[in-house]
């Protein structure tokens, strides 16, 4: 099985966003297997992961925001204020997809250890509002169809 | 013996069809000659299971286009018939009470059929599953088939038309049965003279996957609405949230109150702890994957999905309310009992648990223990015996 990020906690309050989870299984490139494997996986924690938003849909101008996530064990906590990812240029609506990556390893947040199928209606969080120039927002992260995590940002009703 | 179950709709997927399954199948596996009578069929399959040697048949197929050809619009006796019927079927019911909750689905043909239906009975036992039949079976089944009248609902839950007719006519029926003390105390006073019984409902199965009570999981279920009371349980669960971020609380069912139920969840911030699950048909594997199971109810019957969780020996932590729960939990053995409503005795007793696994997996043990009596087989005995007291009394007379 390819790594992933598993997502334990999603926060969104109080302006920010906070994600709390863990890297799962063998990031793709870092097979545990053998004295090298594991030498990976050892140096895997001193490497810089961060986790990354990715705008969906980009229109070929390809756009990231980056976190540093110091990974404590597998475990990753990791908060941003979510007006960052409602910026003036932005087109709505807008939806990024959350990612775990390090130089050369990225991995899908999402979750999937906890037998839970259908995530997108039952783990369902609240949107917060940010203001633009134009208009107000609202930023919710969701749980996809495949239970992995995304952010979207829809104008305000 | 001769048994038949009536039912209003036996192709439905209601608690009392399922109920009246179970007793069919554990009558019909004991040996005896066990039918269940539809009143009406909207439906080619049954959504229950049903024992291949209980009969089941309907009194008016509704299917779309079955059985229901009319008449050649012709002349004479044919087209009056046709024109009567349809007559009939136009005028509201004249001996169900309009506070009925299934009132809207009889009319007077319909009405008519199952009297006469009623009224040619002569042997064996007829068991009626609601109001409406309980009232018709007491008026019109007069022809020497013992009638034992099934209660589902609490008492209190009738309309005053409702309760008058119970009163007038329930006392004519052999026997009235009932689900819990309460309620058989309430039926004495309601129908003085009348024979009252409580036999609880049996659990489908006690065949079940029992729960190691070691997940970090607490379950609820029943329906998103007021009675169920989950709008008292999210305030409850965000008092020990805080304390125990590791654990969960699934709350399985659908309802009108879903986006209430959302926001409360928000408000208290449990969006990663508290999760409305929806429907599901596969509430056995959930239930084992449960720690402990939560009643919250405001009124209960009796609460079949709390007796489903005790059978994967899963410990309770519930309201005492009326009228269901204490009927089957003793307080401090398989569960832990609060006052009702009492939202800060709800979380204290949600903590207890939450805090000791041992005690858990003791109070499991113990649940499973109590719901042997709720088994189907238990069950089927307790009403045979009724069923042939009540035959016996009859050949006496």
């Amino acid at each position: 099985m390819s790594g992933h990020a598993e997502i334990d906690e999603v926060w969104p309050r109080d302006g920010r966003l906070r994600l709390v989870g863990r890297l799962h299984g063998p990031p793709p490139g870092h097979a545990a297997r053998g004295a090298l494997g594991r030498l990976r996986t050892r140096t895997a924690e001193a490497r810089e992961w961060s986790v990354q938003f990715v705008l969906r849909e980009d229109r070929g101008r390809p756009w990231r925001l980056r976190y540093p996530a110091r990974l404590d064990g597998a475990r990753f906590d990791v908060t941003l204020p979510v007006a960052d990812l409602a910026p003036e240029a932005l087109r709505l609506p807008a939806r990024w997809d959350v990612w775990l990556a390090d130089g050369s390893a990225r991995l899908r947040a999402g979750r999937f250890l906890d037998g839970v199928t259908g995530k997108k209606e039952i783990m369902v969080f609240p949107g917060q509002s940010v203001s633009r120039t134009d208009t107000a927002v609202l930023v919710r992260p969701y749980y996809t169809v495949k239970d992995n995590l995304s952010v979207e940002v829809r104008p305000k009703r | 013996m001769k048994i038949r179950y009536l039912l209003l709709h036996a192709y439905g997927m209601g608690g009392t069809i399922r109920t009246v399954f179970t007793q069919a199948n554990a009558l019909a596996a004991a040996g005896h000659d066990v039918r269940v009578v539809s009143v009406v069929r909207r439906a080619d399959k049954p959504y229950f299971t049903l024992d291949p040697r209980v009969r089941l048949t309907a009194l008016d197929d509704r299917r779309a286009g079955a059985g229901r050809v009319p008449p050649r619009p012709g002349r004479g006796a044919g087209r009056l018939r046709a024109r009567r019927a349809a007559r009939l079927a136009a005028r509201p019911p004249r001996w169900v009470p309009p506070g009925e909750s299934g009132y809207g689905a009889f009319d007077r043909g319909l009405e008519r059929k199952l009297v006469s239906y009623l009224a040619q009975l002569t042997d064996g036992v007829l068991v009626t599953t609601r109001p409406a039949l309980n009232l018709l079976s007491a008026r019109f089944a007069t022809g020497g088939v013992v009638r034992v009248a099934q209660e589902h609902m609490n008492l209190g839950v009738h309309q005053d038309d409702v309760r008058a007719a119970i009163a007038r006519w329930y006392p004519r029926v052999e026997a009235i049965s009932v689900l819990t003390h309460r309620d058989q105390d309430d039926y004495r006073v309601a129908a003085p003279g009348a024979r009252v019984e409580r036999i609880p409902n049996a659990v489908h199965s006690l065949k079940q996957k029992p729960s190691t009570c070691a997940g970090r999981i607490a379950v609820a279920a029943g329906r998103l609405r007021p009675q169920k009371g989950f709008d008292l349980l999210i305030p409850a669960f965000a008092e020990v949230a805080g304390e125990f971020p590791d654990w969960q609380l699934r709350i399985y069912g659908e309802g009108d109150r879903r986006k209430q139920l959302r926001k409360l969840i928000e408000k208290h911030h449990l969006y990663n702890q508290v999760f409305l699950m929806g429907k599901t048909d596969q509430l056995d594997e959930e239930l084992s994957k449960a720690s402990f199971y939560v009643l919250s109810s405001r009124a209960e019957g009796l609460p079949m999905v709390m007796i489903e969780a005790m059978a994967h020996a899963v410990p309770v932590v519930s309201f005492d309310c009326p009228t269901g729960p204490a009927d089957v939990l003793t307080h401090g053995t398989d569960g832990l009992l609060v006052p009702p409503g009492d939202v800060g005795g709800l979380a204290g007793a949600m903590r207890r648990l939450m805090a000791d696994e041992a005690l858990r997996a003791r109070m499991g043990d113990a649940a499973l223990a109590t719901v042997q009596g709720y088994a189907p087989e238990v069950i089927g005995r307790r009403w045979s015996e009724l069923f042939e007291e009540l035959l016996a009394g009859r050949r006496g007379r």
